[in-house]
């Protein structure tokens, strides 16, 4: 029997968690087209009222929220929290709804505008050769 | 200008203390092994994060008795990092997770990328077909970046072109995964043709 014996090679996204994803909300997945729309760069950040309200909030939604104290995308979180993309997805508009996060979709025209690629072009191009601190 | 909106809050009114920076999405594309990780963690101020994402895989074969493919969603490993430009200004770089033997739809990750890389081993051309496919078929301007393995590269550009069948105006360009400044030079390959299309 193979119990027991963990897989060869490193696990490239660590030990699965001991509840089973979509337990933690309550078996709803990301599929309804709200949800659906929110587009893995999507950037969440805690509310006032969110960071307020953190010693009512529990597991997943209480870690959500302090980890967004600064904002980050929603991949960046799934990926600190080791929750599946789509349990983030669910539970960012959970918290959403009930004011403790802020949710920024991301506006597809906005980020194909000219200025815009100019300024990450202009950005990109200021990057050094080798990473700052070697050779 | 308004970079972004927050969805309209349907709870009570509560902003944001810190508004977050605008994203910008890349998509780095091609086989398992040719050096998605390696080249987005040669260019992201982070150690490349792994996600699990959704997948939906299409099968090569069609079902006999609908001649529709079958479809299955699978949850893969997605590794990413990113680039902070300035304050108000964020780029992104999503490898994309996939088997060579299908093809997949990456929407659920690409929708809205400004632009994407492919990169290909040239001892192993196949590999990137589907990705090739994949933006042509999306309208996503893209660059074919071949990994200069040990600095050699076994195929002439030409003949990369030729096997890949690429449309004359995609880039095919050398780069070493490993390299900052080359994963950066590729990436600014891919943004200025998308820099090009807004301008036609």
């Amino acid at each position: 029997m193979a119990d027991g014996i963990p897989p060869p090679g490193p696990d490239p996204v660590g030990p699965a968690p001991a509840v089973r994803p979509y337990l933690v909300t309550a078996g709803r997945v990301a599929d309804a087209a709200s949800v659906r729309a929110l587009p893995v760069e999507t950037q969440v950040v805690a509310t006032a009222e969110g960071l307020d309200a953190l010693g009512r909030l529990s597991f997943e939604q209480h870690d959500i929220v302090a980890a967004c104290r600064l904002p980050q995308s929603i991949a960046e979180l799934a990926a600190r929290l080791r929750l599946h993309l789509n349990v983030v997805r669910v539970l960012a508009e959970d918290l959403r709804e009930e004011g403790r996060l802020a949710v920024y979709v991301p506006d597809a025209e906005a980020t194909r505008d000219a200025s815009v690629l100019r300024r990450v072009i202009d950005g990109l191009r200021a990057v050094p050769d080798s990473p700052r601190g070697t050779e | 200008m308004t970079p972004t909106e927050p969805l309209p809050a349907r709870g009570p009114a509560a902003p944001a203390a810190v508004r977050p920076p605008l994203p910008v999405k890349m998509v780095i594309a091609g086989g398992f092994g040719v050096g998605k990780t390696t080249a987005v963690g040669a260019i992201s101020e982070i150690e490349p994060l792994t996600t699990e994402a959704s997948i939906t895989e299409v099968a090569a074969g069609v079902d006999d008795l609908t001649h529709t493919p079958r479809k299955t969603t699978t949850t893969v490993a997605m590794d990413f990092g990113c680039l902070t430009i300035d304050p108000t200004l964020k780029l992104y770089l999503f490898g994309t997770p996939g088997q060579e033997r299908f093809g997949f739809m990456w929407d659920d990750i690409v929708e809205g990328a400004v632009g994407g890389l492919v990169i290909v081993d040239t001892r192993r051309l196949d590999d990137c077909y589907a990705a090739v496919d994949y933006f042509e078929h999306k309208g996503i301007p893209f660059a074919v970046a071949v990994n200069a393995f040990d600095g050699r590269v076994e195929h002439s550009m030409e003949e990369v072109r030729w096997a890949l069948n690429v449309s004359a105006g995609v880039p095919v360009v050398v780069f070493d995964a490993r390299q900052r400044g080359s994963v950066r030079d590729a990436l600014l390959v891919v943004l200025e043709l998308a820099l090009a299309r807004t301008e036609r």
